[in-house]
């Protein structure tokens, strides 16, 4: 704190140089114009290059600050939910849609959904709960305004993603995003094994292709389940 | 009229100085990152005592800046975790004899440097005499075509030297001794028998089912009731038919003016500024003169 007090003090005080020399106010002037104008344009650069904000401190699952689930101490293991994903729910961002199954084209890209007011799963992968990476795509805005993902990118690390397969909810929590472009699509990252049940919501973003009709990125939130059986299983030695 | 003419020429260079950055900040707003690297997620550890002869343990396992790190009582020999999703960063493993205070020098430690996306294993290795704590790296990335990838983790003193291989398949670990663990290998998914045998030590049969796009890792102990024991721990896994690129999401609603409106607006306001500058300056000169 004390640095950023420094300095708004430095920054706000009556610069002697600057009273002394009156004559030199009209080139200041132009000289904040244009720095705010380079700002803008630089601003391109920094908003595109950076998706990201700072990561939060690290932290263990909640409620696990110094004894950690152990054979003894860990929770019954949930039923496994059966069937299809039916309903994607993001509190943060107002989302709470239906989910379609999404397949793909000829050419094995990921085809979005037909309704932009309805995420998709992409059903050739993992079921949401079930180990892998399950993935829901959905778009951002259409023709006319926002779609269904159109917030997507405002979601931060903890925040909570609800997905229900036949009447059971499984509770993701969400670690990180990234946008990227479409033609360097990090598919090892997005599709690639996980040890647990993962989430990947997909959506587009960047800037708008008029020629192709299409966004130049796709951003990707990732999200986790809690383990919901115990860390430490009974030892294989019999 | 000396100062008219050269005072006009500073400004109107540094304007144009300023102009010339401007349009160049403009022109050079760089493409996206790939951003492949920069999906800074969580990377994954677990904890496995692979040590025949070792009493079971404590395992303190503690984030750099957490004030209390997680404890794990009573490991024994055979157990392998699940993953724990943790914050990239170093990490630090402590082991202790079971019950030990927290507060008594710890028997072993070591430090895991936790990667977005990667996934290390925190073993227990060797006779309790010459225990170490290793920290392997799990290859977590996805077998090619729809395959699956297995490897071995041999932590049997019994059978210190080992042959795995599938009964009328493909040799999945050649000679792989005690307390080291082999490169993951592809094999076709589906129901395999595997043989584990070794000169000079008791030998075992297993059947495993093997999923594609999954990734396993086969445990081999000494069992307690003698002999040798294989257990198979699914690492992780993935879909086996992966989309190709990315996913078109949008038909342009909220793209605004599209492409190329940001630097024309920000070109646009630098000239602004040197227009506005020009006339001040030119304002201040007649009111004086």
């Amino acid at each position: 704190m004390a640095p950023a007090a420094a300095h708004h003090l430095v920054s706000t005080a009556p610069d002697p140089a600057i009273r002394r020399h009156r004559d030199r106010r009209a080139p200041l002037a132009a000289l904040v114009a244009a720095g705010a104008a380079v700002c803008l344009a630089a601003g391109t650069g920094v908003r595109r290059g950076r998706s990201r904000p700072a990561r939060p401190p690290p932290s263990f699952h909640p409620g696990c600050a110094d004894d950690c689930p152990s054979a003894t101490a860990a929770p019954p293991p949930a039923s496994t939910p059966q069937g299809p994903p039916t309903r994607v729910r993001v509190p943060r961002i107002g989302v709470d849609s239906t989910l379609t199954v999404l397949g793909l084209d000829r050419t094995g890209v990921l085809i979005p959904p037909t309704d932009f007011d309805k995420a998709g799963w992409y059903g050739g992968g993992p079921a949401p709960g079930d180990t892998g990476p399950a993935v829901i795509a959905g778009h951002l805005d259409s023709q006319r305004g926002p779609a269904v993902f159109a917030r997507l990118g405002e979601l931060r690390p903890g925040d909570r993603v609800e997905v229900w397969r036949g009447g059971q909810r499984v509770s993701f929590r969400v670690t990180g995003s990234l946008r990227t472009r479409k033609d360097r699509f990090p598919t090892a990252v997005v599709y690639g094994p996980t040890p647990g049940a993962e989430l990947r919501l997909v959506t587009c973003g960047g800037d708008f292709d008029q020629r192709r009709g299409h966004y130049r990125d796709n951003v990707v939130v990732f999200a986790v389940t809690e383990p919901a059986g115990p860390l430490l299983p009974d030892s294989a030695a019999g | 009229m000396h100062m008219l003419r050269t005072v006009p020429r500073r400004l109107l260079a540094g304007a144009g100085a300023l102009l010339l950055s401007t349009a160049l900040a403009a022109a050079g707003t760089p493409a996206p990152a790939s951003a492949a690297a920069g999906a800074d997620t969580v990377g994954y550890v677990r904890l496995a005592h692979l040590s025949p002869d070792t009493p079971e343990v404590d395992v303190y396992l503690a984030a750099p800046d957490a004030a209390k790190p997680k404890v794990f009582h009573g490991v024994g020999y055979g157990v392998v975790s699940d993953y724990l999703e943790l914050t990239p960063g170093r990490y630090a493993v402590a082991m202790r004899q079971a019950g030990a205070p927290a507060s008594d020098p710890p028997v072993l430690t070591t430090e895991v440097a936790v990667t977005s996306g990667e996934a290390y294993t925190v073993a227990g290795v060797g006779r309790h005499a010459d225990l170490g704590l290793r920290v392997l790296n799990d290859d977590l990335s996805a077998p090619t075509q729809g395959r699956a990838k297995v490897r071995v983790v041999q932590a049997s003193v019994r059978t210190p030297v080992l042959d795995v291989a599938a009964a009328d398949g493909p040799k999945i670990a050649d000679g792989v001794q005690f307390a080291t663990t082999t490169e993951y290998q592809q094999v076709e998914p589906g129901n395999w028998r595997l043989r584990l045998a070794g000169a000079g030590g008791p030998s075992t049969d297993a059947e495993v089912r093997l999923a594609g796009g999954a990734v396993y890792s086969l445990l081999v102990l000494d069992a307690k009731q003698g002999g040798l024991t294989a257990e198979l721990r699914r690492d992780a896994q993935g879909g086996t038919v992966v989309p190709a690129g990315g996913v078109d999401t949008g038909a342009g609603g909220t793209a605004g003016t599209g492409f190329g409106a940001y630097p024309l607006i920000a070109g646009g306001l630098a000239a602004a500024a040197v227009a506005v500058g020009l006339l001040l300056w030119h304002r201040r000169r007649r009111t004086t003169w």
